[in-house]
């Protein structure tokens, strides 16, 4: 027991002290706060789209139609004047002053946007036609639709009598659609939100699993290489010594986790504060609530993700010699580990098929899809219990297996084993 | 006798179909410093593993002070220098001896304790740097040895093995081993250490043991061996003038070997089952004036050529020797 804590002390101390660790410890709080606080601050400072209002209006209607448009385009009456070009044509003369606006718009030195064309199918409600450098932002697209459409009506209601102010006031329908998540847990934020920090949770386990799975690889063929697993091996037994190994960087990457997950939290609790010093005010920023159970939960899939991953990472490192085959060596854990990563996309979009339903039970993938499908969605008691039950069966083996490959291959040098002989070393030992 | 400190019967161990160690039987008695002998690939590197319950043989039992191997023994009472040295790289020497001596069994204040007392004892501190401070691969390959050897007696073992520690040492540094060597014998602990350098072992054990192609060829105490193989090596000197008969006796192939004429002095090997005595009432039939005589015991060297030599020295298997 004393020497197994010896073993996890050096592997957590050596680890932790490194510069590595020191870095992507404290930056990566600096880091996350950055892309959540950024954002915001620019979109304070910086002004909204440009000037939409900056078209020529080809107004075949015979009507007021461009002139209203263009003060929609504005931003309403409210609004600044319009720099729209308002000009109103017969429909014959359509072709040929299409032909002058796209001048217009190829123009280098101080280019309008774009040329709308207003015709009897647009007084029908049918159609209506714009041509511009920016008719692939949708935004601007879906902006300059909705001003034709509100003059429009204003135009149909007036000729019915109504008041224009009193149109406005009538037409005015800002609608913005908030999506919520029912779950046993109640009311909860929207789902984009939502689906976004599933992913991230997900992306966090994988990239914590390779980057210390990796290193726990390297650490190990280091001890061989340099050969001082044979004096260690000489006073442990190699189970302590792989125990040792997996429970000390596990204890590492988890201390880094939970400072992150700390600072992070306390980043967006204090976000009023740093806005304020920019100036800017505070806004809400959706985070799902995640309660103990789930915390708990999230905690239970990567510690025995990580046990499962770690022992397999060590026992390949146990059979490199050199530094050219670590790659090899770690290929077939390695592909374990990107077959879970692909499969994020197709679970966030739908969560409840059966193929997400297996991958997030498997014990290879559950560590990465398990949280990903169990933030998403509300995941059933007894299916999250069969599936830690699986991923502990994982564990059980992929140790049993691990320990086997590491006693054999400490002590070999040489040419990289064949999984041939891997196999012989798992039923030899 | 008193129990021995390693007691190994009839212990085999082979690797995938080629025998490493066949029938190995020989105690290690306490309070020695015993040598193992043998060329490169005899099987001393596996045996030293097995001592060490690194590898279990495939047959056979090994008793380290009484302990059979398999009921867990008491690693913390036996220190090992490996033949392939190395310690990990990015780690502070103190760190690394610490956990080295926490692997041991020795914890807290002693562990520093006897970590200082030996970096000054090895002057790896108390000259101009701390050596204490700097990282494994920041010291010369001499001093990383040094470190190592620390590693191995910090514990204050009963059973000290090293496994060709002479390997690479400049001869300062091998010196201060040699001397290390002989204050642990006299604080009455065992050592045993792997070495094809016969110069040293004969110097330094107490007993020895020359194995070949896995196999025991002898082993005793030196000076036992030497008796054993000694007899057949005469250096004798003549008083002048020297009877030419004296040429006819030295070419005798029945009585002389081999002779090393060198005019005051004539070394001779005796043929196998000649006797010494023989040989001197032939000289002095023949009026040589004998002047000196004497049975020169031979080396451990010599031993070593004639009894591995004779079963065929022909470097065996790669790898662990």
């Amino acid at each position: 027991m004393a020497k197994l804590w010896a073993v996890i002390k050096r592997e957590f101390l050596e680890r932790v002290r490194s510069r590595w660790y020191l870095l992507s410890t404290l930056l990566a709080p600096v880091f996350f706060g950055v892309i959540a606080i950024v954002p915001i601050i620019i979109s304070a400072r910086t002004k909204p789209s440009p000037d939409l209002s900056h078209v020529v209006i080809l107004d075949a209607t015979g009507t007021q139609l461009g002139v209203r448009v263009s003060g929609e385009l504005a931003g309403g009456i409210y609004a600044a004047p319009s720099r729209a070009i308002v000009r109103a044509i017969a429909p014959s003369e359509l072709a040929a002053a299409e032909s002058i606006a796209t001048h217009e718009v190829m123009r280098k030195h101080d280019p309008i946007l774009g040329y709308l064309v207003l015709d009897s199918g647009t007084i029908a409600g049918r159609s209506e036609r714009y041509a511009g450098r920016n008719a692939s932002a949708l935004i601007d697209v879906k902006t300059i639709e909705e001003s034709v459409r509100q003059a429009l009506l204003t135009q149909r209601l007036e000729s019915e009598g109504l008041q224009p102010s009193r149109i406005r006031e009538l037409t005015k329908v800002d609608l913005e659609m908030k999506a919520e998540r029912l779950s046993d847990r109640g009311r909860e934020i929207g789902g984009l939100a939502n689906a976004l920090f599933s992913y991230l949770i997900a992306f966090v386990l994988y990239t914590m699993l390779v980057l210390y799975g990796q290193q726990i690889l390297r650490g190990v063929m280091e001890e061989k290489t340099s050969r001082v697993a044979e004096v260690v091996i000489s006073s442990v037994s190699t189970d302590t010594l792989l125990a040792g190994k997996v429970i000390g960087v596990g204890s590492a990457s988890l201390t880094q986790i939970l400072v992150w997950t700390a600072s992070t939290a306390l980043v967006f609790r204090g976000r009023g504060f740093i806005l304020s010093a920019f100036h800017v005010a505070n806004v809400k920023i959706p985070i799902p609530h995640i309660g103990i159970s789930v915390a708990l939960l999230l905690l239970a899939f990567f510690v025995l993700g990580f046990i499962f991953y770690a022992a397999l990472f060590a026992a390949m490192g146990s059979t490199v010699s050199n530094e050219q085959d670590v790659q090899q060596a770690s290929l077939p854990v390695m592909l374990m580990l990107v077959a879970s990563i692909v499969f994020i996309q197709p679970i966030l979009l739908d969560p409840t098929s059966t193929f997400s339903k297996v991958m997030s039970w498997l014990p290879f993938s559950a560590p990465i899809l398990m949280p990903l499908r169990m933030t998403l969605i509300q995941v059933s008691w007894a299916e999250l219990g069969g599936t830690l039950v699986g991923l502990i069966a994982g564990c059980v083996l992929a140790t049993w297996f691990a320990a086997r490959v590491y006693r054999v291959g400490m002590l070999m040098y040489g040419k990289r084993p064949s999984f041939r002989e891997i196999g012989r070393w798992v039923r030899a030992a | 006798m008193a129990e021995p400190a390693i007691d190994i019967q009839q212990v085999r161990k082979s690797f995938d179909g080629h025998v490493a160690v066949k029938n190995l039987t020989l105690q290690v008695p306490r309070g020695s410093v015993y040598g193992l002998l043998g060329p490169n690939g005899a099987g001393k590197t596996t045996t030293i593993r097995m001592i060490l319950d690194i590898i279990a043989p495939d047959s056979g039992t090994i008793s380290v002070f009484g302990q059979p191997s398999i009921s867990g023994r008491d690693g913390n009472r036996i220190g090992y220098l490996p033949e392939e040295r190395g310690l990990y790289k990015k780690m502070q020497v103190r760190r690394v001896l610490k956990f080295l001596a926490e692997l041991k069994g020795v914890r807290g204040r002693e562990a520093d304790k006897r970590i200082e007392m030996w970096l000054a004892r090895l002057s790896l501190t108390g000259g101009d740097k701390d050596w204490g401070n700097f990282k494994v691969e920041e010291l010369s390959r001499g001093m990383q040895q040094k470190v190592q050897f620390i590693g191995a007696l910090v514990h204050e073992p009963e059973l000290v093995i090293l496994d060709e520690p002479f390997s690479g040492l400049d001869p300062i540094n091998a010196q201060a081993l040699k001397d290390t060597v002989v204050d642990l014998r006299r604080q009455g602990r065992t050592v045993i250490f792997s070495t094809h350098l016969m110069e040293n072992a004969e110097r330094l054990c107490d007993a020895v043991c020359i194995i070949a192609h896995g196999d025991k060829v002898l082993d005793g105490t030196v000076a036992a061996l030497k008796v054993e193989h000694g007899g057949h090596y005469i250096a004798f000197a003549l008083g002048d003038p020297r009877p030419s008969a004296v040429a006819d006796i030295l070419a005798d192939r029945s009585l002389v070997k081999r002779v090393d004429d060198s005019n005051r002095t004539v070394e001779i090997e005796l043929a196998p089952n000649a006797d010494a005595q023989l040989l001197l009432r032939k000289l002095l039939d023949v009026g040589a004036t004998v002047e000196r005589f004497e049975l020169v015991q031979p080396s451990l060297h010599r031993i070593f050529i004639d009894t591995v030599g004779a079963t065929g020295v022909e470097a065996g298997m790669s790898g662990h020797g």
